[in-house]
């Protein structure tokens, strides 16, 4: 009985979030309108920040609504190993946001310096004060110092991680580039939690991708700081495919956790003592929630990751201070794009409920990384998530993988939906 | 098969409330990958071109299925009744 809808129909329901606008809300709406508006206060314009943004844009007349960022444009970092194995083009993950996407925001390009999270406001460069009602930070993450004695994650410049928007691409695709044959390179794997838990092992992958075809007879040793990593067993299955006699990884108990750097002689010892020299080595920082939450004390030192409430992602202690994405402990949930685009919603959707007067939705979220082991080649861990029954932490409801038997046509398939996935966000969020 | 009893054993919590809030929740999840606007995304299908029971028989047999694409695997913690009422969610019912 039911004919194929039409296009306008389908997107009337589905455009972010209206599932939850009735009419009733649009009448709250004007009645809200009616008073000063509050003023919604977004830090980064990355893909938690700008997913925020999709949503509270549908009652962009009844708020104000500020998005504070330092860069003007945004790096992604899905996909961005892609662009260090020489598959995909710099550009191709770089977007600027079409202001006219969202109407009635202001964008301000400006460096976040300090909270202050009881009067209100943000200071921005030249003591600029911007007062905020309610203030969401998706600020991504924060690198620990003096993990590694001689290795500094601030020193991008002689030392990029790439492993944020800022970091240098380019030009550790140009100590790659610089590299003779026959090279050894070391990858300095961090202990958890870390953003996007796959992504070393993605690069190496990626990068030994480029060796075979650039610089023969070179070898990738990859240190880690734990005994075991996500997805494991699909890596080793494709290690042992495309990389046999390329990527060696050394776990924790047996060396893998190194402990100090000697940079002018490009030599690291690990926690055993061994040493071992390279032609390059690249360190992917141990890592914390993002600076500001420090600098502006509403992160003790002795914490390494924000608490929020898993239902409104307020943080604990704090009024009206909204934290998503890398830089909160999400219990069970990964720190992944995927991930803050899904708490993204939550976050949007309960702050729409609170300024509206409504009742909170319990929230459920889904998580989806995929990893490229070559060009053609990707698989994926995917859960969903929800609250426990005390409703006080996100558990997940069990993760599953690709199959280490994946036959050619699924591993390409899944480097399609990566893709999709990646196409739909980026068209959706920036342009 | 192995794979998939492993993954009932984990599974300790699931969607099969249907409250409305869940399944609206479940249907903002589900955008993250098959698009809204005009973009055509040639790597995922859109959702806009399938009838709600065409929709319905797809997701059962992801669900019910043993393949093990992405697709099969979200769609093993939803239940039948999960699948229809977010059906009606993006058929407008």
């Amino acid at each position: 009985m039911n004919s194929k809808i039409n296009r306008r129909k389908f997107l009337s329901n589905l455009a972010s979030g209206l599932t939850f606008f009735t009419l009733s809300n649009l009448f709250l709406l004007k009645r809200l309108n009616a008073k000063s508006k509050p003023k919604v206060l977004i830090i980064g314009s990355g893909i938690g920040g700008l997913t925020c943004l999709s949503y509270l844009n549908k009652i962009s007349d009844a708020i104000d609504i500020i998005v504070i960022d330092k860069n003007k444009s945004i790096r992604t970092g899905p996909l961005s190993n892609l662009v260090l194995g020489g598959i995909l083009s710099e550009e191709k993950i770089t977007f600027t946001i079409d202001p006219k996407k969202y109407r009635n925001v202001k964008f301000v390009y400006d460096e976040v310096k300090y909270i202050d999270s009881d009067k209100k406001f943000v200071k921005v460069s030249g003591d600029v004060s911007v007062n905020f009602d309610f203030i969401i930070l998706s600020p991504g993450i924060g690198y620990k110092e003096n993990i590694i004695e001689g290795y500094n994650p601030n020193n991008t410049e002689l030392l990029p991680h790439c492993w944020d928007g800022d970091s240098n691409l380019k030009k550790f695709k140009k100590q790659l580039n610089d590299l003779d044959r026959n090279s050894k390179i070391i990858i300095s794997s961090p202990d958890y939690p870390y953003r996007c838990p796959p992504a070393p092992y993605e690069r190496a992958s990626l990068i030994a991708n480029y060796l075979k075809k650039k610089k023969n007879n070179s070898k990738i040793l990859i240190f880690d700081s734990k005994n075991s990593f996500t997805k494991q067993e699909n890596f080793f299955k494709e290690w042992n495919l495309y990389y046999n006699n390329i990527i060696e990884w050394i776990p924790r108990k047996k060396g893998g956790r190194i402990i100090k750097y000697d940079h002018q002689n490009k030599i690291i010892k690990n926690e055993q003592g061994n040493k071992v020299k390279a032609d390059l080595i690249h360190f992917i920082p141990d890592q914390k929630a993002s600076n500001i939450f420090f600098d502006s004390g509403v992160l003790d030192k002795k914490n390494d990751w924000c608490e929020i409430n898993p239902t409104t992602f307020e943080l604990k202690g704090f009024d009206d201070i909204f934290v998503l994405g890398d830089s909160i402990n999400a219990w069970d949930m990964p720190k992944s794009a995927f991930s803050a685009n899904s708490q993204a919603k939550v976050l949007a959707i309960n702050l729409i409920n609170k300024i509206l007067g409504r009742k909170f939705v319990d929230p459920v979220f889904l998580n989806t990384c995929y990893s490229f082991s070559k060009e053609n080649r990707a698989f994926s861990i995917t859960a969903w998530y929800r609250l426990n029954t005390s409703k006080d932490r996100i558990v997940s409801l069990g993760s599953s993988q690709s199959s280490i038997n994946s036959s050619h046509i699924d591993r390409n398939q899944e480097a399609s939906h990566a893709f999709g996935w990646f196409n739909t966000m980026v068209n959706d969020l920036f342009l | 098969m192995k794979k998939i009893s492993l993954f009932l054993i984990l599974l300790f919590l699931e969607f099969s409330t249907v409250a409305d809030d869940v399944s609206n929740l479940i249907v903002e999840n589900c955008t993250s990958c098959h698009n809204l606007n005009n973009y055509q995304n040639k790597n995922i299908p859109s959702l806009q071109n399938l009838t709600k029971e065409e929709f319905i028989k797809v997701m059962e047999k992801y669900k019910d299925g043993d393949g093990n694409g992405v697709m099969a695997r979200i769609s093993k913690v939803l239940t039948n009744q999960d699948i229809l009422k977010i059906s009606e969610i993006i058929y407008n019912e």
